[in-house]
């Protein structure tokens, strides 16, 4: 895994190396003069070779210092920490929105399967499933900021101000990333309860006498969770990448908008950042889903040992 | 034919849907009610209504007749998207899947990492490097695009290279190139046609996002996700600015996604 975000690094510092644009130009303006340039290609080590540059900032990463940002001219570090509760918190209630609703609707729509309220659920989910996140968080601000007026668009609350108020304003953005993404667990959950439904030892479990709840709880959706956990684990970095843009709806001065405005203004260290970390986040929930494979799959763990 | 499609409502209202909107990006090819680009003082946010069916914009210009322009760019972008996507998730999938190895170990490696990556941001990324524009974009979104289709691919090819016909094949002389293209491709091109229907949707999806982001065709071109983008500061004065762009691209995308469910679901009646 190390290896793996090693790698990552490495193409992503490799990457904004070799596309054509000078930072220092940039910087500078068009018209500065040669020696101008030349300065502060010295002084932000511009001039040095290349792996000597990927080294320092690989070090400099693993202390914790991701070099100072081109345009703001602040430590990158500080920037992301003080903007990566917003994201985070964004992302965390929007799975546990995704989870919390999912499991039920689609334990209700496999027990009612074939019926007139699973066939509208399902239409229902495939309406969901087309909808842009952004487009669902325009409708949602529109619904209630203007016709409802139950809440104040572009009204952010900093986390450091008021933190209820922080998390009030992030649940509608949070509804918006979460319910497409819900929709589809509702899908996959769905085929997998009933598919799991079908086998013997469900039959078994009914004639020792268990009620249909039991039998749903304790033994099909433990077997059916299996295959929504690598969805889920999968869906956490959609999420993040959904409440980049949605961040964008609704004015909310998060890791989106440190990573558009560093990419419009060639920040280049500022991006690399946050690539690395999201790439963190990818590769830790992938650990994490791994892991959860083993819990719930006692097979698995016989096969590693 | 007819028999088939009522039995089957999903295949049913994804061609409809689909060929609805088919239909408004052929015509849009050839003739809009307004020039798209046509500013009016005089019809500045005019309601729809029967001059306008979708209404007007804060330059008074034809919502409808740039939706029909968005809609153009959004079905081509997509397309091409797609396309590179899944012509090289194929070329690399199947020469991994197939020859396996050290190489096949190294570029799943890669790969595993940049797909469980959204594909949004990888685009966003290397937009960032290539620089906006619609040609980027549409580059960027089908690299971003290739490590699902090579994943999907490769795994494909192994299941079928295990199999007696590949074997037989080998004896009978034919060369590794001619295995590959010849006898196993054609057998996984039903789970290809069907990543290549969600991909479709995913790279419309993931086009209005770059696109609203300000990303993507530039203007005085239209784009859907452009439009919501501005649409949104004008949310209370004319709010069919924002809810017909935006019931464009849930259209497009739920006729698609009906399209493809209908389709194998039609498969498997079949076989």
């Amino acid at each position: 895994m190390l290896l793996t975000l090693l790698a990552v690094g490495f193409v992503v510092f490799a990457a904004f190396e070799i596309i054509p644009g000078d930072a220092a130009v940039s910087r500078l303006g068009s018209n500065a003069t040669a020696e101008s340039v030349a300065a502060l290609r010295t002084e932000m080590g511009l001039d040095r070779p290349f792996f000597v540059r990927f080294f320092s900032w690989l070090f400099g990463c693993l202390h914790g210092d991701f070099g100072t940002s081109y345009s703001y001219g602040m430590p990158v570090a500080g920037m992301i920490v003080e903007k990566l509760p917003i994201t985070l918190c964004m992302s965390l209630i929007s799975m546990l929105l995704c989870i919390g609703v999912s499991v039920p609707v689609a334990l209700f729509a496999a027990k009612h399967a074939g019926s007139r309220t699973d066939r509208g659920l399902r239409s229902a989910n495939q309406l969901v499933m087309a909808v842009p996140a952004f487009f669902l968080g325009i409708l949602l601000s529109w619904l209630f900021g203007m016709v409802l007026k139950w809440f104040t668009p572009g009204g952010y609350v900093s986390y450091k101000k008021d933190f209820g108020a922080f998390l009030a304003y992030l649940i509608l953005p949070s509804v918006a990333v979460a319910l497409p993404k819900c929709a589809m667990s509702v899908k996959l959950l769905r085929s997998a309860i009933l598919a799991e439904a079908d086998k013997e030892y469900v039959r078994t479990a009914y004639s020792r006498g268990l009620s249909t709840m039991e039998v749903l709880y304790r033994h099909v959706l433990k077997n059916a969770m299996i295959p929504l956990v690598t969805f889920w684990g999968m869906a956490v970095a959609d999420m993040i990448a959904g409440s980049i843009v949605v961040e964008q709806v609704f004015n909310i001065p998060g890791l989106g908008r440190i990573l558009l405005n560093s990419i419009a203004k060639r920040d280049y260290p500022v991006v690399e950042a946050v690539i690395l970390l999201i790439a963190l986040v990818v590769l830790l929930m992938n650990l994490l889903v791994d892991t959860l494979y083993r819990l719930l799959d006692p097979r698995l763990k016989e096969e590693q040992g | 034919m007819i028999k088939k499609l009522r039995q089957n409502p999903d295949l049913l209202f994804g061609t409809i849907f689909t060929g609805i909107l088919l239909l408004i990006v052929l015509v849009g090819l050839i003739h809009t009610p307004y020039p798209t680009t046509q500013m009016s003082a005089a019809d500045k946010f005019a309601a729809p209504g029967l001059m306008h069916i979708f209404g007007c914009d804060q330059y008074g210009r034809d919502i409808f007749s740039r939706v029909m322009e968005g809609l153009g760019s959004t079905f081509v972008i997509a397309l091409f998207t797609v396309l590179i996507g899944s012509v090289s998730g194929v070329l690399i999938g199947s020469l991994c899947g197939y020859f396996g190895g050290l190489l096949d170990d190294a570029l799943m490696r890669v790969n595993d990492v940049l797909f469980s990556f959204p594909s949004i941001l990888l685009a966003l990324v290397i937009v960032s490097l290539l620089g906006t524009g619609s040609v980027n974009v549409t580059l960027a979104l089908g690299i971003a695009f290739v490590p699902s289709f090579a994943r999907i691919v490769r795994s494909e090819v192994k299941k079928q290279a295990a199999l007696d016909y590949v074997q037989s094949a080998r004896l009978m002389g034919a060369s590794h190139f001619r295995i590959i293209f010849v006898h196993i491709l054609p057998n996984i091109l039903p789970v290809l046609a069907s990543s290549v229907m969600i991909g479709f949707n995913n790279a419309v999806l993931a086009e209005a996002g770059l696109s609203y982001l300000g990303i993507g065709v530039q203007p005085p071109r239209a784009s859907l996700g452009r439009m919501l983008s501005e649409a949104q500061s004008f949310l209370f004065t004319a709010p069919w600015y924002a809810i017909f762009p935006g019931l464009t691209i849930v259209l497009l995308v739920l006729g698609f996604a009906l399209l493809a469910e209908g389709m194998t679901e039609g498969g498997r009646d079949a076989s």
